[in-house]
C-alpha cells in the first residue's frame, strides 16, 4: 500500500467508473432491491405527505390561530366547526377583514392539536419503521459483501497475503466493504432523495411564486461551480489522509506485534519517534481535508443564506402589498394563502430553504464522496479480486485409495527472475515417509505447497494417482491433505478445539488419539483443565514444544491419506522426537507422509529422502545408501551431526 | 417482537437485553461502578491539561455562539409583528430584554419596509460573521454506523470530528480550533500510550494476541476526547444555554406568562426523571452491541492473520461462516439498540410533547386573548426547548458515558500497568565481569513453576549453552538475564549487582536477545538493523550480516540491505529470517548475547558457518545459546542442563558424557544414535 497509492496519480472519476462500480455491486444489491424499492416508494409517498401536511398546518396555525382569519370551508369541515367560522366571501379575503372571536380561536387552536397528536401516533411509528427497514436493507447489503470479500481473500493464493501486511488486508475488507455499501447509498440513493426533495420543494414554491423557485435554481449554479472548482483539492486531501491513515495503522499494528522484539532490541525510542511522526501526519492530513470540506461548505450555505435573505425581503414587500400568490386562489377551498400573508411567508421560506439547503447538502455529499471516490479504486480492487487457484468444470472425484504422489518435470517461481523449482521429478508411494531435505531456499516448503494447489505450477504436473491435481475441486484436495506448518498457529479456543480445528465434527475420542499421537495427551492433560483449557491469552504459556505437537495433532486427527509435516521436530527435545516418529511411522500406514526437516534424527526414519539444492532433486534414495553414495546428502549428515562425536 | 410463546418471548428478551459476552477476551465486565466511573472521568478531564489554551479558545468561541444565538429569536419576532403584522414597536407588554434594546430603539419609527431592509442588512452582516441563516459547520465523513465501519476509521473519525453551531468565519475559527483540540488530546494520549506499551513487561508481552489487543487499545485514545469535552464543553455550553433562556423567560414573559416561568422550571425534574432510566437501558443495550462488534472485528482478524493455516487445513468455508454468523450477529444487536433508542426515544418524546403542546396552549391563549402577539410564539417556543435540552444533554452524557469509559478504562489499565519505567537505579556503564544466577525460583503468573533454585554463574569470554527438553525453563532463564522476568525468589547479579538495584534500561544497552520466533518489521534491512542499534555504521550492519550468513540472498534481493521486507518479513524463508534476526543480534555489539534456539530453522551447513563464525564473536563476551541441536551444544565451554526448571547439570560436554546415568549423557544418546551408520 505505502508507496504505491501517490499524489501524482489521482484516480480519475468517470461516469463509467461509478457505473462499473453499481454493476459489480449489483448481485450484493440484487436480493435487496425489492426492499430498496418498496423503501423509497414509501419514502417518497410520506414526505410529499408531509409536505402538504405542512402546508395545512403552516397556514391554520399561523394565520387562524395566531392571526384569528376565518377558516377556509374544507378546513371547517375537517374541524368539525359550524359556518360561522368560515369566510363569507372566499374568493374576497382581501379587503374585508372578517376575523374569529377569541373563543372560535380557542376552539380551532384545540381541535388542530388534536388532529396533530392523531397524526403523529401514526406517523411517528410509520417513520420509525421506514429508518428501521432502512438500516436493515443495508446492513444486508453489506452483510452479502463483507461474506463474499471474506470467502474470496480466504480462497485467494498465498501470493497476495505475502504481498501485503495484515493491517492493510483488514484494513481492506471490514472497511472497504462499508465503504463500498456507503459509496452505493450516498452515491445513488442519497443524492436521487436529495434531488426528489429539492424538486418537490421547488414545485410548492411555484405554488406560491415561480420567479422563487427560479431564484432557488439560479443560486445553484454557483454552488455547482464551487464543487467543482473545490473538486481536485478535496481529492488530493482525501487521498492523502488515506494514505497517511492507512499507514499509521499497518505500521502500528505490526509494531504491536512485534513488541517483544521492539524490547529486545531497544528500539523503544525509535519506534515511539516514528510513531509520533506518522500521528502527526495523519492528524495533519484529517485536519486540512476536514478544513477543506468545512470552508466549502461555509461557502456554499452563504450562498443560499443570500438567496434566502434576499427572498424573505421581497415576499414582505408582498405581504404588505397583500399582492396574489400565483396558484393560492385556485386552492382557497383549502388554505387560506390567495394573496400572501403570515402562514403563506412562512410557509414559502421553509419550502425555499428545503431547496437551497437540500443542495447545500448534495454539495457537502459530493464532498464526502471524494473521500469516497479515492477508496472507489480500492474497492474495484476488492471487487475484482479474484482467485488464482479455480476449481475446473467438471472436477474429477478425489482419487481413492490413494496409491501414490507424483511431481513430474514441476517448475515454479513466485518471481519469474528467481526460479524457485527447476524441473522436480519425485513419486511418493502410500504407506511411505518421504523426508524433504535441502539448503534453506532450496524449494522444500513450496514443493509441497504445490500439492496443496496453493499454487499451480508454471511447467508440468502434480498428480495423485493418475489424476493431475487441475482436475481435481480445491476443496476436494485440502480435504484429502493435512498439512501441519513450521509456524504454529494457535486459534483463540480450548486445546480440544484446537485440535479439531480443521476436522469435520471431530469426536472427543480422535482428538485424544490424535494427541496421543503427536505426543502432546500428556502434557495436556497435565494443563489446568486439560483439553478444556482455554489457549491464547489467558490459557497458560506453552512452550514451543508443546505447540509444535498440537499443531501436529491438529494435522493428525484429520485422518487424510496424505500428510505433510513442515519441520515438525524443529522445536522438539530428542526425546520426544523419537516417540513423535515412533507414533507416526505406526499411524501412518496406508497414507503418504512427508517431512519437510533439517534434522538428521528425524529425516533417518524416512523411507525414502530427496535432497533438494536449487529447486531440483540431487539425490533420492534412503539414509544408508545416501550415506553410502558420499555425496551432497553425506556432508550435510556429517555438518549436522559434527565429525568428532563418538559414543 | 410480541409474537410466540412466553418462553420465547423470555428468550428473545434475554437476546435484546442479556448479557452475552460473544467474545470475553474484551470487556470483560459490562458495569462499570459510578465509583469506579468518577475516576475514570477525572482522569479523561486532568488530560484537559495538555491542551489548556486550546480548549479556553473553543470555549470561549462557543459561548460567543451561544450569545448569537440569543438575539435570532427575537430578531425573527420583529420581523413576525413589526414588519408582516405590521403592528407598531413596543405595542405589546412583553419587554425586550435588554441586548434588544439598542436593535429596538434603532428600529422604532421606521415603516415595516424599512425595519425589514435594516434586519436584512444585519442578516448579510451576521452571515459573513457567524453564517446567520446558513447553519453549523460540522464534517462527518464516512457512511452511517448502522452498516458498519471498523473501529479505526471510525476512531479516525472521532479523532478529528468536531462542530460549531456558527458557520461564517466564526464557525470556521471554531471548527478548527475544535479538530485540533480533539486531535491534540487524542494524540498527546496515545503517544503516552503507545509509550507505555512499548515499556510493558516481557511476560504481559508473551502471547500473540496481546498484539492485536494492544493495537486496539491504542485506537480506544479515540474516545477519550469527548470523554473530556463532554462533561466540560457540551454540557457547560448546555447549562449557560438553559441558564441564559430561564433568566430570558423570566425578564420578559413573568407578567405575560406566570405559568410558563414555573413549568419551565418543573420541566426539569420531569425530563431527568424520564432520561435517566432510559439511560440506563439504553447504556446495556449499547454495551451487548459492542462486544458483538467488536467479535466480528476478532473473527476477522483471526482469519487473515493465520491465513496460511486456515488455507492450509481447509477451514475457509468454517471460518467464512464464523465471520457471517457473527457479522449477523453483529447486526442484529445494532438494530436491536436502534429500535430500543427510538422506543425510548418516543416514551421521552410523549412527555416532552405533552409539555410542549401545554406551552401551545398557553402561548396560544395569551396570543389570542392579546397579552402577547403571533412572534412570542417562536420566541418562546426556541427558549423553552433551549431549557429542555439541558436535562436531555445530560441524560445522553449519561448514556454515552459507559461507551467512553469502557476503553478509558483500558487504556488507564495499562498506563498503570506496571512497567519496565518502574525500575531505575543505578546506571550500568559496562558489564566487566559477568552474571551470577543465585537460587532463582520463578513461577507463572498461573502458579505453574518455571524454575526451582537455580544457580549458575557466567562470565565474559564464555559460551554457555543452555540445554534442556522443552517445556524445562531455558528460555524463562534466559530472560531473567535482560530483567525480561523478575525472579519470584533470588537474585540475578550483573557484575555482581542485583539486578533489581540497576536501571534496566542500562542493563538492557549491554544485553542482546535474539527471540525463538522470527519476527522482522515490514520495513528494509537496514530499517531492521538500525531498529536494533541506530548508531550502527554501514560496516557494522554489513559485518552483522555477514557473520550471520545473510550475504548470500541479501546480496540477490533488488534492492540489497535497502529492499523492503514483506509481512514479518515473509517473503523470505523462515531460515533466512533466523538468520536476519541473527545478524540483529549480533549489530548491537553487546557484552552479553543471548540466542534463543537460533539456529532451529536452519539447515546445518548453514548452522555450522554461523557457529564457526560464532567462536570469533563470543571473544570478549558472554554468549548464551538455548538450543536443542547437538552440533551447537558441543561447541559451548559450559553445558547447563534443565529439567523441568531444575538445574541438573553442568559442565563441558566431555565431562558431563564421562557420567554414566547423566541426564545430558542420555539426551545426547538419544541424537546421535541417528548419526551413526
Amino acid at each position: 500500500m505505502r508507496g504505491t497509492e501517490t499524489l501524482a496519480d489521482l484516480p480519475p472519476i468517470r461516469a463509467r467508473r461509478i457505473l462499473q462500480l453499481a454493476l459489480k455491486c449489483w448481485p450484493f444489491i440484487r436480493p435487496m432491491f425489492k426492499h430498496l424499492l418498496l423503501l423509497l416508494g414509501n419514502a417518497a409517498l410520506v414526505s410529499l405527505a408531509l409536505l402538504a401536511l405542512g402546508l395545512l398546518g403552516t397556514d391554520l396555525f399561523n394565520n387562524k390561530i395566531l392571526v384569528g382569519d376565518k377558516l377556509q370551508p374544507l378546513q371547517a369541515q375537517l374541524l368539525f366547526v359550524d359556518e360561522s367560522f368560515v369566510l363569507g366571501d372566499i374568493a374576497d379575503n382581501v379587503n374585508e377583514r372578517e376575523v374569529l372571536t377569541e373563543s372560535q380561536r380557542k376552539t380551532v387552536r384545540t381541535r388542530a392539536m388534536i388532529w396533530a397528536a392523531g397524526l403523529l401516533v401514526v406517523v411517528a411509528p410509520l417513520v420509525g419503521g421506514l429508518v428501521y427497514y432502512n438500516i436493515w436493507i443495508w446492513q444486508m447489503i453489506n452483510q452479502n459483501l463483507r461474506v463474499a470479500m471474506i470467502a474470496k481473500a480466504e480462497h485467494l493464493s498465498l501470493k497476495y497475503h505475502s504481498q501485503s501486511r495484515v493491517g492493510d488486508a483488514i484494513f481492506r475488507i471490514y472497511q472497504d466493504s462499508a465503504t463500498i455499501t456507503s459509496l452505493v447509498q450516498e452515491t445513488f440513493v442519497g443524492p436521487a432523495a436529495a434531488l426528489y426533495n429539492i424538486v418537490l420543494a421547488l414545485a410548492f414554491l411555484c405554488f406560491f411564486e415561480p420567479r422563487i423557485a427560479l431564484a432557488a435554481v439560479f443560486a445553484m449554479v454557483p454552488m455547482i461551480l464551487a464543487a467543482a472548482w473545490a473538486t481536485r483539492l478535496l481529492r488530493e486531501r482525501a487521498l492523502a489522509n488515506r494514505v497517511a491513515f492507512s499507514n499509521l495503522t499497518s505500521r502500528l499494528q505490526e509494531i504491536m506485534i512485534a513488541l517483544r522484539v521492539v524490547k529486545a532490541n531497544k528500539g523503544e525510542g525509535r519506534v515511539l519517534e516514528r510513531f509520533d511522526k506518522d500521528s502527526h501526519r495523519a492528524l495533519d492530513a484529517a485536519f486540512s481535508l476536514r478544513m477543506t470540506i468545512a470552508v466549502l461548505e461555509v461557502a456554499v450555505t452563504a450562498i443560499a443564506a443570500l438567496v434566502t435573505i434576499g427572498a424573505e425581503y421581497v415576499i414582505v414587500y408582498w405581504v404588505l402589498g397583500e399582492r396574489e400568490t400565483f396558484l393560492g386562489a385556485a386552492a382557497v377551498t383549502v388554505i387560506g394563502f390567495a394573496v400572501w400573508n403570515l402562514g403563506a411567508f412562512e410557509d414559502a421560506r421553509e419550502r425555499l430553504g428545503g431547496a437551497l439547503f437540500g443542495a447545500t447538502g448534495l454539495v457537502g455529499a459530493w464532498a464526502r464522496l471524494q473521500d469516497l471516490f479515492i477508496g472507489l479504486e480500492r474497492a474495484f480492487y476488492l471487487l475484482d479480486l479474484e482467485a488464482d487457484i479455480v476449481d475446473p468444470d467438471h472436477p474429477a472425484p478425489f482419487p481413492e485409495p490413494l496409491e501414490s504422489v507424483t511431481w513430474q518435470n514441476v517448475h515454479f517461481a513466485y518471481d519469474p527472475a528467481l526460479p524457485v523449482l527447476q524441473g522436480v521429478d519425485l513419486v511418493a508411494r502410500s504407506g511411505t515417509i518421504t523426508a524433504i531435505v535441502g539448503g534453506s531456499g532450496a524449494g522444500k516448503s513450496t514443493l509441497v505447497s504445490l500439492l496443496l494447489r496453493l499454487y499451480d505450477p508454471d511447467r508440468g504436473r502434480v498428480l495423485i494417482n493418475d489424476t493431475d491435481l487441475r482436475r481435481l475441486r480445491v476443496d476436494d484436495i485440502r480435504e484429502g491433505v493435512a498439512i501441519a506448518l513450521q509456524r504454529n498457529v494457535l486459534f483463540a479456543g480450548t486445546v480440544a478445539d484446537n485440535i479439531g480445528y480443521a476436522a469435520r465434527r471431530p469426536k472427543r475420542a480422535d482428538i485424544e488419539a490424535a494427541a496421543r499421537v503427536a505426543s502432546a495427551d500428556g502434557f495436556i492433560r497435565e494443563l489446568a483443565n486439560g483439553y478444556d483449557t482455554e489457549l491464547g491469552e489467558r490459557g497458560g504459556k506453552l512452550s514451543s514444544g508443546q505447540r509444535q505437537r498440537l499443531s501436529l495433532a491438529r494435522a493428525i486427527v484429520r485422518n487424510t491419506p496424505i500428510l505433510i509435516l513442515d519441520e515438525p521436530t524443529a522445536a522438539l527435545d530428542a526425546e520426544t522426537e523419537v516417540e513423535v516418529m515412533r507414533n507416526l511411522r505406526g499411524w501412518g500406514r496406508d497414507k503418504v507422509v512427508f517431512l519437510i526437516t533439517h534434522r538428521v534424527s528425524t529425516i533417518r526414519n524416512a523411507d525414502q529422502i530427496v535432497f533438494l539444492e536449487q529447486g531440483r532433486p540431487v539425490e533420492v534414495g534412503d539414509h544408508e545408501s545416501l550415506r553410502l553414495a558420499d555425496g551432497r546428502y553425506r556432508s550435510f549428515v556429517d555438518a549436522a551431526v559434527g565429525e568428532s562425536i563418538r559414543v | 417482537m410480541s409474537e410466540g410463546a412466553a418462553a420465547e418471548t423470555a428468550n428473545v428478551v434475554d437476546r435484546f437485553v442479556g448479557e452475552h459476552h460473544h467474545d470475553d477476551r474484551i470487556d470483560v465486565d459490562t458495569e462499570i461502578s459510578s465509583a469506579q466511573a468518577t475516576r475514570l472521568l477525572w482522569r479523561c478531564l486532568k488530560l484537559l491539561g495538555c491542551a489548556k489554551s486550546l480548549f479556553a479558545a473553543k470555549f470561549a468561541l462557543q459561548v460567543g455562539t451561544l450569545c448569537f444565538q440569543l438575539l435570532t429569536p427575537w430578531i425573527a419576532k420583529i420581523v413576525i409583528d413589526n414588519v408582516i403584522l405590521q403592528k407598531p414597536i413596543g405595542a405589546t407588554d412583553v419587554p425586550y430584554p435588554p441586548f434588544m434594546q439598542p436593535i429596538v430603539a434603532f428600529l422604532d419609527g421606521m415603516t415595516p419596509l424599512e425595519i425589514m431592509f435594516a434586519l436584512a442588512m444585519g442578516y448579510l452582516a451576521g452571515l459573513i460573521l457567524i453564517g446567520m441563516r446558513a447553519g453549523e459547520v460540522s464534517v462527518g465523513l464516512f457512511g452511517s454506523s448502522f452498516t458498519g465501519q471498523d473501529e479505526t476509521a471510525a476512531a479516525e473519525n472521532k479523532i478529528s470530528g468536531a462542530y460549531s453551531e456558527s458557520g461564517g468565519l466564526w464557525g470556521l475559527a471554531e471548527y478548527a480550533v475544535g479538530v485540533r483540540l480533539s486531535q491534540r488530546l487524542a494524540n498527546e494520549l496515545r503517544t503516552r500510550l503507545f509509550q507505555r506499551l512499548t515499556r510493558l513487561p516481557m511476560a504481559v508481552l508473551a502471547e500473540k494476541r496481546t498484539g492485536d489487543s494492544l493495537y486496539r487499545v491504542l485506537y480506544d485514545t479515540a474516545s477519550i476526547p469527548w470523554a473530556a469535552l463532554d462533561p466540560t464543553l457540551t454540557l457547560g455550553t448546555a447549562i449557560l444555554t438553559g441558564a441564559a433562556n430561564m433568566v430570558l423567560i423570566g425578564y420578559s414573559y413573568e407578567a405575560t406568562a406566570p405559568q410558563l416561568v414555573w413549568l419551565a422550571w418543573a420541566v426539569l425534574p420531569l425530563v431527568f426523571a424520564v432520561t435517566f432510566p432510559a439511560s440506563n437501558i439504553m447504556r446495556r443495550i449499547n454495551q451487548t452491541k459492542r462486544s458483538a462488534g467488536s467479535a466480528t472485528t476478532n473473527a476477522m482478524e483471526e482469519t487473515v492473520a493465520s491465513i496460511d493455516a486456515v488455507q492450509s487445513l481447509g477451514g475457509m468455508r468454517a471460518e467464512a461462516e464464523k465471520f457471517a454468523s457473527r457479522s449477523l450477529e453483529s447486526y442484529f444487536r445494532e438494530r436491536v439498540a436502534f429500535v430500543v433508542g427510538l422506543l425510548l426515544f418516543i416514551g421521552a418524546a410523549v412527555a416532552v410533547v405533552a409539555i410542549g403542546l401545554w406551552v401551545v396552549i398557553i402561548v396560544t391563549d395569551g396570543i389570542i386573548e392579546g397579552r402577547m402577539s403571533p412572534g412570542d410564539f417562536g420566541v418562546l417556543f426556541g427558549m423553552f426547548f433551549g431549557i429542555v435540552f439541558v436535562p436531555i444533554e445530560i441524560g445522553s452524557f449519561w448514556l454515552n458515558l459507559q461507551t467512553k469509559l469502557a476503553p478509558a478504562r483500558r487504556i488507564f489499565f495499562f498506563i498503570d500497568y506496571e512497567s519496565d519505567d518502574d525500575h531505575t537505579g543505578t546506571a550500568l556503564a559496562r558489564i566487566t565481569q559477568g552474571v551470577d544466577i543465585e537460587h532463582v525460583d520463578y513461577a507463572y503468573p498461573d502458579g505453574r513453576t518455571a524454575l526451582a533454585d537455580v544457580s549458575l554463574a557466567m562470565r565474559l569470554g564464555e559460551t554457555i549453552a543452555i540445554v534442556g527438553p522443552s517445556g524445562a525453563g531455558k528460555t524463562t532463564l534466559g530472560c531473567l538475564i535482560p530483567g525480561f522476568l523478575t525472579p519470584t525468589r533470588g537474585r540475578v547479579l550483573i557484575d555482581g549487582q542485583d539486578l533489581a538495584t540497576l536501571d534496566i534500561d542500562a542493563v538492557r544497552s549491554h544485553v542482546a536477545y535474539v527471540f525463538q520466533e522470527q519476527s522482522l518489521l515490514a520495513e528494509s534491512i537496514r530499517e531492521n538493523l538500525l531498529l536494533a542499534n541506530s548508531d550502527a555504521t554501514e560496516r557494522q550492519m554489513l559485518d552483522a550480516l555477514e557473520l550471520a550468513g545473510c550475504m548470500p540472498f541479501v546480496r540477490e534481493m533488488p534492492d540489497g540491505i535497502d529492499t523492503p521486507l514483506g509481512l514479518s518479513g515473509n517473503t523470505l524463508s523462515v531460515g533466512q529470517q533466523q538468520r536476519l534476526c541473527i545478524a540483529r543480534g549480533l549489530v548491537r555489539d553487546t557484552r552479553i548475547l543471548i540466542l534463543d534456539e537460533p539456529t532451529s530453522a536452519l539447515d546445518p551447513e548453514t548452522e555450522k558457518a554461523l557457529f564457526d563464525a560464532m567462536d570469533r564473536i563470543a571473544e570478549g563476551r558472554l554468549l548464551i545459546v538455548i538450543a536443542h541441536r547437538l552440533s551447537t551444544i558441543r561447541r559451548a565451554d559450559r553445558i547447563a542442563f534443565l529439567d523441568d526448571g531444575v538445574l541438573v547439570e553442568t559442565g563441558t560436554h566431555d565431562e558431563l558424557m564421562q557420567r554414566d546415568a547423566g541426564a545430558y549423557r542420555r539426551f545426547v544418546e538419544l541424537q546421535s544414535r541417528d548419526a551413526g551408520p
